[in-house]
C-alpha cells in the first residue's frame, strides 16, 4: 500500500493531520481524504472488507490489505441528534446535529459514522438510502452523508 | 463459538463485606485517592479483620492506596478497570488459585471537570486529569461526527426504537424506577428528589434519542470490598455471600459502529455464558441489578437475562410495575436496582451495584432490604467492550 507519485508522503500527511492520532495503519484511509475518497480496508485476498483499519483480514488472517475505495452508496443504520457537543467547525448546536452510522452497499455489516448534510431533521429516519459528499472542514475534505436523491427507504 | 462454560470455583470464593462513603455531587477537598481510602477503612472494619490480613489489591493505584493503608505485604495487585465485574472476576481467579487470600477491591469516582460544572470550575479537578492519555478521545478526526465511547448506546437506543415501533417513554420507567429506588437510600445522591414520567419527557434532550436522565450521575464517592475464600470469610464479622458464577462478554466487531446487531452483542456473549455457569438465574433470585449507566442498558439487559423476549419490555415493565412505589416490582416481590442504581444514587460503573447485592444477601439494606434475600444477579456493562455478569447468593 506505497503511496503513488502523486500522493502525499507521510510527512506531509503528519502535517495535514496534525491533531489526529495518526499510524502506519490508518494513514491510508487519512490520505484518501484528501482526495475525496473514502478508502476502507479490503483484503484482496478474500475480499472481506473491515472498519476500522486493523493490520491484517479478521477473516483470514491475510496481510495483503488495501485501501480501497466505497461506492459511497448505504443506508442509514444508527442516527442520533447531537443537542450539544464537542467544538467543531461549521457545527451548530442551536440546531440538533445529525450523526448517522451507515450501512454500506459493499457488505453486511460494513459502516461509516459521520454526520448528514443538507437536509431537515425531520426528513433523516433509520433505513432512509443516502449517499457520500465531501464537504470542507480544517481546510480539508471532509466526508458526509447526504440523502439519496430517490430518498427512498428499502 | 467458544463460550466458557466451566465453573470449577462455584461458591468458593466470598465477599466478606462491602462499604461505601455514599455518594454527594462534591465530597469537596478530596482526591480520588482519598474516597477511595475512606471506603477501603470502612471495608476492612466492617469485615472485622486486621489490615495486615490483607494480602490482595484489586483497584486503580493500588501502590498508593497500600502505602496509605499501611498494608504490610500484599502477593496480588491489579487494576482491574470497569465496570466493577472485571474486579469480581479477577477476585476469584486471584483468590481460588492462591494469589492471594484476603483481596481488597476497590473503586472510586471522581467528579472531572469534562462530566460536571462544578468540577470544571475546580482548577485541582481539571489538573486531576490532564496527565491522563484515557481522558482524551482517541483523536479519530471526526469530531462530534462519531459514535465512539458512551455515545454508542444513544445510537443503539434510536436502533432499538426504530426496530421495535418503541418510543422514549419506556426508557423513563427505568429512570423513574431508580429515582423511586432512590429515595430509600441514604447514600444516593438524587434522595429526595423524586422524579414522574412527566419530569422525564420534559427534560433537557443531550443526544436524541437520550436526555440528561437517561444518563448515570456524575458523583464523587467511593465502595470497597473485602472479598477471600468462602472458608475464611465465614470466620469473619459478617454473612458471607458467595460468588457463585461470574464472567464476562465481548464480540469480535466491538467498535460501537460495527456492532453485529441488536441480537448479537457482548451482552449475549455474557448471558450465554453466566447461564451455563450458574444453578441460579431469574426464577430464583430475590433481587436484580442490571446495569444502568444508560437506561437503554437496563431495558436491554430485562431482555436479554430472559425476562420477556427482545422488543417486549414495555410490555414486561408495564406488567410488574408497583403503582404505590412508582418502581418495577417484578411479580410483585422483586426490585430493580433497589439502591437507586448509576441513574440515581450515583454513578460508580457498577461498584454501586455490587455493593446493594451484598449488603441485601448480608441482611444490610436497611429501608429498602427485602426480606429473606438470598439470591442476586448482577449483569453489567453494556455492549461493545465492557458487558459482564455475576450471580451472588448465601449459604
Amino acid at each position: 500500500m506505497a503511496a503513488t507519485s502523486t500522493e502525499e508522503s507521510d510527512a506531509e500527511l503528519l502535517e495535514r493531520f496534525d491533531n489526529v492520532r495518526l499510524d502506519h495503519i490508518n494513514k491510508h484511509l487519512y490520505r484518501g481524504l484528501l482526495h475525496k475518497e473514502l478508502r476502507l480496508s479490503r483484503c484482496s485476498d478474500c475480499g472481506w472488507w473491515h472498519h476500522r483499519p486493523k493490520p491484517i483480514c479478521p477473516n483470514c488472517w491475510s496481510k495483503n490489505l488495501v485501501a480501497t475505495p466505497v461506492a459511497g452508496t448505504g443506508t442509514i443504520h444508527l442516527l442520533i441528534l447531537l443537542h450539544q457537543g464537542p467544538p467543531a467547525e461549521g457545527v451548530d448546536y442551536s440546531t440538533p446535529h445529525p450523526v448517522a452510522t451507515v450501512e454500506l452497499d459493499e457488505q453486511e455489516g460494513l459502516r461509516f459514522t459521520s454526520t448528514v448534510v443538507g437536509a431537515d431533521n425531520d426528513d433523516l429516519e433509520i433505513g432512509k438510502r443516502v449517499e457520500l459528499d465531501w464537504i470542507e472542514r480544517n481546510g480539508k475534505p471532509y466526508p458526509v452523508w447526504r440523502l439519496a436523491n430517490d430518498g427512498g427507504g428499502r | 463459538m467458544s463460550i466458557a462454560k466451566r465453573n470449577p470455583n462455584k461458591d468458593q470464593v466470598a465477599f466478606a463485606s462491602a462499604a461505601t462513603t455514599g455518594f454527594t455531587r462534591s465530597a469537596g477537598e478530596v482526591t480520588q485517592a482519598s474516597l477511595a481510602l475512606d471506603a477501603c477503612v470502612k471495608a476492612i472494619e466492617a469485615a472485622g479483620i486486621d489490615k495486615s490480613e490483607v494480602n490482595g489489591l484489586i483497584g486503580a493505584n493500588n501502590g498508593y492506596i497500600q502505602a496509605a493503608l499501611g498494608i504490610p505485604e500484599v502477593n496480588y495487585y491489579v487494576g482491574a478497570g470497569v465496570p466493577f465485574g472485571f474486579s469480581i472476576a479477577n477476585a476469584v481467579g486471584a483468590v481460588a488459585s492462591g494469589q492471594c487470600d484476603v483481596a481488597l477491591a476497590y473503586h472510586s469516582i471522581y467528579r472531572n471537570a469534562s462530566n460536571s460544572r462544578s468540577a470544571s470550575n475546580d482548577p485541582f479537578r481539571a489538573r486531576a486529569f490532564a496527565s491522563n492519555p484515557n481522558a482524551q478521545a482517541l483523536g479519530d478526526g471526526f469530531g462530534p461526527d462519531t459514535v465512539g465511547g458512551a455515545v454508542g448506546y444513544t445510537a443503539w437506543a434510536s436502533r432499538y426504537l426504530h426496530e421495535y415501533n418503541e418510543s422514549r417513554d419506556l426508557f423513563g420507567y427505568i429512570a423513574v424506577n431508580d429515582r423511586s429506588n432512590a429515595q430509600r437510600n441514604p447514600a444516593a445522591v438524587m434522595r429526595g428528589e423524586p422524579l414522574t414520567m412527566e419530569d422525564y419527557l420534559n427534560t433537557r434532550m443531550i443526544r436524541w434519542p437520550l436526555s440528561m436522565l437517561d444518563m448515570d450521575v456524575p458523583i464523587d464517592g467511593a465502595d470497597a470490598f473485602i472479598i477471600t475464600t468462602t472458608e475464611r470469610a465465614r470466620d469473619m464479622k459478617l454473612k458471607p455471600v458467595l460468588i457463585h458464577a461470574c464472567t464476562n462478554g465481548q464480540v469480535a466487531q466491538n467498535e460501537e459502529d460495527q456492532t453485529p446487531s441488536l441480537t448479537h452483542h457482548g451482552q449475549h456473549v455474557t448471558v450465554e455464558s453466566l447461564r451455563a455457569k450458574s444453578d441460579i438465574w431469574i426464577d430464583d433470585i430475590d433481587v436484580f441489578f442490571p446495569y444502568d449507566g444508560f437506561t437503554f442498558i437496563t431495558v436491554s439487559w430485562i431482555e436479554n437475562v430472559g425476562w420477556c423476549g427482545l422488543g417486549e419490555a414495555r410490555g414486561f415493565i408495564e406488567d410488574n410495575w408497583d403503582k404505590e412505589t412508582n418502581r418495577i416490582l417484578i411479580k410483585g416481590r422483586i426490585p430493580v436496582n433497589p439502591h437507586g442504581g448509576a441513574l440515581s444514587e450515583g454513578g460508580t460503573q457498577g461498584s454501586g451495584h455490587t455493593r446493594e447485592a451484598v449488603h441485601q444477601l448480608q441482611g444490610l439494606a436497611g429501608e429498602r432490604q427485602v426480606p429473606g434475600a438470598t439470591k442476586a444477579l448482577l449483569p453489567m456493562g453494556g455492549f461493545f467492550f465492557n458487558a459482564q455478569g455475576s450471580v451472588l447468593r448465601t449459604e
